[in-house]
């Protein structure tokens, strides 16, 4: 069971495209200029999470 | 719309196999989803003066600034000078990537490439499992736009070479997270590009301050992704900056978030594909630089694609020609590059600041970092035993 799930803050998202290459669910598309992440895919693994040079990706409860 | 060739991306690497390709005669259309060639700046635009040689760019408005050398700086701050007078060799320019991607679009503009702005790749057009094109939106109008070649030329997020079945995802510890300031208000009178070591600095990466004119510096870092944690580039670089003398009353132009492959070569070419520049991972994976790799291999991209086109033959088995060329031409650098960026994670700061009081005072025959490896070797055969056979001749 996914406890977590990675979410993007668009507000300080920078568009550097490093978390659509390490996510090896393919969960991650630009979306209108900024990473969006794809909640059916993402296995909540973090493995963007910690890429994140600016920190913009964070951690939500699964529903 | 059908064209011989429809090429993902217009950085260097797609504008430059556009261009090779539409002189050899292929009808060829570029889309790009940004809006302006080159705009946003991913890069710390450093580059080496041998393109000169190469002719691929007119004119000089894209060189901000020419290089004397480089320094490389230890933990503890040791030196080691890689200089034109001393290594007797071509050193680097500071560039501004806007134009530089833009004269490399009119480049293959001029060779008949059309392209197409606001223009995202969102799938292949397959039938019975084989590529016939590119689906995409442009502005908000669905369009399929068939070809014979597929370029996958979209950088690092690589989507192209996903959709088409080859695995481009990048392991954390092949990915560089990168942050970079351009910096005004700084003081940096010597051109030279300056690089600096060490775990507490730039895990599994440097940081550099390449410097754009004497008070305009990019500078910028690369933390490896298996070192890396939320924000820590960020973080890093902002420290760096507080503590150095030059750079603490620096103030920004630009900010930019980066991610830069350094990885070791993946698969490049399937029926009706080709993979060009960080979508194909041809970073140094030791360096980070992909510009010379984009010109180079972009023009061998291009005219087998011409060839291609001329022979009506877009099999893998006739676009491996592709493969084997550029392979040829940087494979060997890549794979060094890749054994020396994994032999220098294992070396603590005392080992690197070693390394460079045995270099301080070396006459360097190469201005390269394979000059820079050799050099290593020689003073410590026994540390880079596993080297020795990249480094001859
Ligand atoms: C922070 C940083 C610093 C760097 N510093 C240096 C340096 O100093 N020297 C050096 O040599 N290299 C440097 N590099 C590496 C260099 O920037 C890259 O190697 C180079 O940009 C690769 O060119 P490219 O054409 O392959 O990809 P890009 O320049 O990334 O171009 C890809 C293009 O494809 C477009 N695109 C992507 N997806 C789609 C789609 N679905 N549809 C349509 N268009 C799409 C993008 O908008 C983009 O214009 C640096 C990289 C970073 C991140
Ligand atoms: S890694 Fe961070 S800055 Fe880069 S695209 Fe993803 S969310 Fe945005
Ligand atoms: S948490 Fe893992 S699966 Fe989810 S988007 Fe990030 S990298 Fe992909």
């Amino acid at each position: 069971m996914v406890r977590h799930k990675a979410k993007v803050n668009r507000e300080v998202c920078l568009s550097c495209g490093g978390c659509i290459a390490i996510c090896n669910q393919d969960a991650i598309r630009m979306v209108e200029g900024k990473a969006h992440i794809n909640d059916s895919a993402c296995i909540g693994c973090g493995i963007c999470i910690n890429f994140c040079p600016v920190g913009a990706i964070g951690k939500v409860d699964a529903v | 719309m059908k064209y011989d060739v429809v090429v993902v991306g217009g950085g260097p690497a797609g504008s430059v196999t556009a261009r090779f390709a539409a002189e050899g005669g292929a009808k060829v259309l570029v889309i790009e989803r940004r809006k302006e060639i080159g705009v946003p700046v991913l890069c710390g635009e450093g580059i080496s003066k041998k393109i000169d040689s190469w002719g691929m760019l007119d004119g000089r408005n894209w060189i901000s600034r020419e290089m004397d050398g480089a320094r490389i700086y230890s933990p503890n701050k040791t030196m080691v000078k890689l200089s034109a007078e001393k290594a007797g060799n071509e050193t680097g320019y500071v560039i501004h990537r806007d134009l530089f991607d833009q004269e490399l679009a009119r480049k293959a503009m001029k060779a008949g490439a059309e392209y197409m702005m606001n223009t995202k790749a969102v799938g292949l057009i397959k039938e019975d499992g084989r590529i016939k094109g590119v689906k995409a939106m442009h502005f908000n109008e669905k369009l399929e736009i068939e070809a014979d070649i597929v370029v996958g030329a979209d950088g690092v997020e690589s989507n192209v070479g996903k959709w088409a079945g080859i695995d481009t995802t990048l392991k954390p510890k092949d990915i560089e997270s990168c942050l970079q300031y351009t910096l005004a208000n700084v003081d940096c009178e010597d051109p030279f590009t300056d690089f600096f070591l060490g775990k507490k600095i730039a895990p599994g990466g440097y940081i550099w301050v390449f410097p754009k004119g004497k008070d305009v510096a990019n500078v910028g870092i690369g933390v490896l992704g298996s070192l890396s944690r939320p924000g820590l580039a960020k973080k890093l670089l902002d420290d760096f900056i507080k503590s150095d003398p030059r750079l603490r009353k620096g103030q920004p132009l630009r900010v930019l978030a980066g991610a830069v492959p350094v990885s070791l070569p993946i698969k490049t070419v399937e029926d009706n594909l080709i993979l060009v520049g960080d979508a194909a991972r041809q970073v140094d994976p030791l360096t980070g630089g992909g510009l010379t790799h984009c010109l180079e291999v972009g023009k061998i991209a291009g005219e087998v694609i011409a060839e291609a086109v001329n022979e009506q033959n877009f099999s893998e088995e006739f676009l491996m020609r592709y493969e084997r060329m550029w392979k040829e031409r940087i494979g060997k650098k890549l794979e060094r590059n890749y054994k020396v960026k994994e032999l220098m994670l294992d070396l603590d700061d005392k080992t690197l600041d070693k390394f460079a009081d045995s270099l301080k005072d070396y006459n360097f025959d190469e201005f390269s970092t394979k000059g820079l490896i050799k050099a290593l070797v020689k003073k410590h055969p026994s540390l880079f035993v596993k080297l020795i056979p990249f480094v001859k001749g």
